[in-house]
């Protein structure tokens, strides 16, 4: 990936005015009642989680929020990250992902520990849509995180 | 009675946040006593639920709004308070809720005659300047970062112990949850009259119910007693960081305050 396709990127680099705002204001915090996708993301070392809540309109994502109880580098990825895929395709999603791992490579291990706890919250609510669309009766589905860092489809949780 | 408690959740928030939004030393002192009385009333509407057999939760449904003048935050202190006597039935609990409440309006009211106290709000202008100390940008980025984390998690730890403390029978952790839920009040007080001091006074984000409905207190101890590890580690670090003696000795202070509390949540784990 180029400096050029990674300019549109955004993410926390120092603290600039955009990620105090995601700090003082993160966007799309909480919780939707009408999700039709809801995945979680839990670190078991730390107890850190994301739970991420997408509705899904065929491939479009029309609405995304997420909460969590981890540091602020979570939250600010967490914001901007809903608000890049919001009414975007899973292709615009799924490269949104690549292009800010891409760029995470610039910063701290602890700030892409941070991006995978939300990324993976992301992925794990899409599970969860593929899971009742084929039947399951699957409230959330979660992510156990290996290691505080890689993270690994380990189970299914049916609450 | 749910929805008293999330009304009580959120009006506890707002005396709160306008005590550290204002910088004139005796209404947000005042303010400050008031927000704890909120909180009890939001404890006793919680136990009220409990006796009634139903339930409630942290959801809320609240914006800090960004106020220039004292006056303007008073003012919409008095219409969130006035929304939520409405919801206040005819009973003893209730009464006593809204003659606190009616109280309060009344010291707000009185400050809105006396235009002496209709100052600048400086609380939320970010321009993270701490006028009286000559901190590098440097100091003052790791000590925003520390502001954002800690008051989330002084906030965190409050409504958690709450929660459990509510629902307990056994006398000593009651009164573990107890010390627990002070001693935080005074961090989150701190931390957050000092973000207003930088102009980056925010709410903390709201709790979701994974962090606060606990399943396994022992397991729940021990997570806790690891984060008041990492907590005394972060204000070492911003104590070291931060080239101001009296700023480094108020995170000292809070350094050792943390390793009391772990002492205080082993005490639940007997």
């Amino acid at each position: 990936m180029t400096p050029e396709e990674l300019k549109d990127v955004k993410m926390p680099d120092g603290m600039n005015a955009e990620t105090l705002s995601h700090l003082m204001q993160p966007r799309n915090y909480g919780k939707l009642d009408d999700a039709n996708g809801v995945g979680v993301a839990l670190d078991e070392k730390t107890k850190e989680y994301v739970i991420f809540y997408t509705v899904l309109d065929g491939d479009t994502i029309k609405a995304a929020k997420y909460a969590t109880n981890g540091c602020q580098d979570t939250v600010v990825i967490g914001s901007m990250f809903t608000d890049m895929i919001t009414d975007n395709n899973l292709e615009y999603a799924n490269g949104a992902i690549k292009r800010m791992n891409d760029k995470l490579g610039e910063m701290s291990q602890q700030q892409q520990v941070c991006a995978d706890l939300v990324f993976s919250s992301f992925e794990a609510s899409l599970k969860n849509f593929q899971n009742v669309q084929n039947g399951a009766d699957e409230e959330l589905h979660v992510f156990k995180m290996k290691e505080s860092c890689e993270a690994t489809n380990m189970e299914t949780t049916n609450e | 009675m749910n929805n008293l408690f999330k009304k009580k959740h959120e009006l506890w928030l707002h005396v709160n946040y306008a005590s550290f939004a204002i910088n004139d030393e005796e209404i947000k002192a005042r303010l400050y006593d008031f927000a704890q009385i909120e909180f009890r009333h939001m404890k006793w509407v919680a136990q009220a639920t409990l006796e009634a057999g139903l339930d409630y939760n942290y959801d809320r449904d609240i914006m800090l709004y960004k106020r220039e003048t004292v006056f303007e935050v008073i003012e919409a202190l008095i219409v969130e308070i006035r929304s939520t006597i409405e919801l206040y039935k005819d009973n003893v609990l209730n009464e006593r809720l809204r003659t606190d409440d009616i109280y309060l309006i009344e010291y707000l009211s009185e400050l809105l005659k006396d235009n002496y106290n209709n100052k600048e709000i400086t609380a939320f202008n970010m321009r993270r300047k701490w006028l009286d100390k000559n901190l590098a940008q440097d100091q003052i980025d790791a000590l925003t970062l520390f502001l954002f984390e800690e008051s989330y998690k002084e906030y965190e730890l409050i409504l958690v112990y709450a929660f459990m403390q509510v629902r307990t029978k056994d006398i000593t952790q009651f009164d573990v949850f107890e010390d627990l839920i002070d001693e935080s009040h005074f961090h989150l007080k701190s931390f957050s009259n000092m973000m207003a001091k930088l102009g980056i006074l925010a709410l903390p984000r709201e709790l979701h119910e994974m962090t606060y409905v606990i399943k396994d207190l022992e397991q729940f101890v021990k997570d806790g007693i690891a984060e008041e590890e990492a907590a005394k580690e972060m204000c070492k670090e911003l104590s070291d960081a931060i080239k101001d003696e009296d700023l480094s000795r108020f995170f000292d202070f809070i350094n050792y305050q943390e390793s009391y509390h772990i002492e205080l949540m082993q005490k639940l784990l007997k």
